[in-house]
């Protein structure tokens, strides 16, 4: 239980916010990057830094990709000496803030890509926010 | 009057830190050609004064031999305990670690037979030894993947402090695993030497990894 603690805090922060995002990009995405896996693996970890350009907070609510059987959005949290990963089903983007996904942070939970990716390769994912916004980004796999 | 007292402590403390800077900071390693090697205490790495001795284990390398005690010692072994099916954690501690490798080998002669790297699967219900030489083998071909059952890793981890928890649900395909995060350093002589904490860095292990090999070889003298 005292793994979803986290969660919960995202959840009451993102009920808190203001919501719509704006029709044009209010949200710009930089440094996109999908980690190669070792051969075999079927679950893959996509970084981005994400960027709120508008004076409102923005909420992203989920992630696709037609790349992937599935894609969550998750966090990697140290609790006890342990890294663990919890599931957020939704992240808030204060105003002109910033929020970077990395290793050993959010990532993107990439599940069973449709082909094998390799180093150089690029893959969609769509991020989806509260509103309705939607902003197809290219990924860069890389080693 | 309170004042006074006040400097008093300052002082006292302001010494007394000082001292124990000094002490962990300074390390004589070569006393014989007046040359001295500093430790900085930092979050990369905590090194033991009095490194305890491993006791026995027994597990299986991802070639089905047996990895036990006696595996660890004539080399410095750096362990991490993870599992296959990790798509953060793992990957990016053991690339940081192939880089921190290839930076030892660069500037050591004959790495291959003073130091190793040891994965440790706590996940062996998914991850078969051909499955483990896959994967150590994409970060760097002499890495070795390590597993057993739950008492034989437990066995180890124990006896390291590391902690990990495999959520097991019947159904699950993707059950989630706990670990730690640190990256455990064992000496020749097969006793617990050091432990990196993370966030880590190749640089910054490779480096400290140096100063430790230069304490040990000027306390064996």
């Amino acid at each position: 239980m005292r793994w979803r603690d986290p969660v919960i805090v995202c959840l009451i922060s993102a009920l808190s916010a203001v919501p719509a995002a704006s029709a044009e990009a209010g949200v710009s995405v930089r440094d996109a990057w999908v980690r190669e896996t070792p051969p075999g693996m079927n679950a893959m970890a996509g970084y981005m830094e994400l960027r709120n350009n508008t004076s409102r907070p923005q909420v992203l609510v989920a992630a696709s990709s037609s790349g992937f059987q599935s894609v969550m959005i998750h966090r990697t949290i140290v609790k006890d000496g342990m890294a663990g990963m919890v599931h957020a089903s939704q992240i808030e983007l204060a105003p002109k803030a910033s929020l970077i996904f990395a290793p050993g942070g959010y990532h993107l939970m990439l599940m069973s890509p449709k082909r094998t990716l390799r180093a150089g390769d690029r893959v969609v994912i769509n991020l989806e926010f509260r509103g309705g916004l939607v902003l197809p980004v290219a990924f860069g796999v890389r080693k | 009057m309170y004042k006074t007292s006040l400097k008093f402590s300052i002082m006292v403390t302001t010494l007394a830190l000082a001292a124990v800077l000094a002490a962990v900071w300074l390390v004589d390693i070569d006393r014989e050609h007046d040359s001295q090697a500093t430790l900085l205490p930092d979050r990369v790495m905590t090194l033991f004064p009095d490194p305890k001795p491993l006791m026995a284990f027994a597990l299986t390398d991802d070639r089905n031999r047996v990895f036990d005690l006696a595996s660890l010692k004539g080399k410095w072994s750096f362990l991490f305990f993870g599992f296959t099916h990790c798509p953060d954690v793992c990957p990016t501690t053991l690339a940081v670690l192939a880089r921190a490798r290839d930076n030892i080998a660069k500037s050591t002669v004959g790495a291959e037979s003073i130091i190793q790297f040891v994965f440790i699967s706590v996940d062996p219900n998914r991850d078969t030894a051909s499955k483990l030489r896959q994967y150590v083998d994409y970060f760097d071909t002499t890495f070795v993947g390590v597993t057993g059952d739950n008492a034989q890793i437990g066995a180890l981890a124990g006896q390291l402090g590391a902690a990990y928890q495999v959520a097991i649900t019947p159904g699950v395909e993707n059950y989630p695993v706990y670990h730690s995060t640190a990256v455990f350093l064992v000496d020749p002589r097969a006793r617990y030497h050091a432990v990196f904490t993370p966030p880590h860095d190749a640089g910054a292990i490779s480096k400290r990894f140096k100063v430790v090999r230069e304490l040990e070889a000027g306390n064996a003298t």
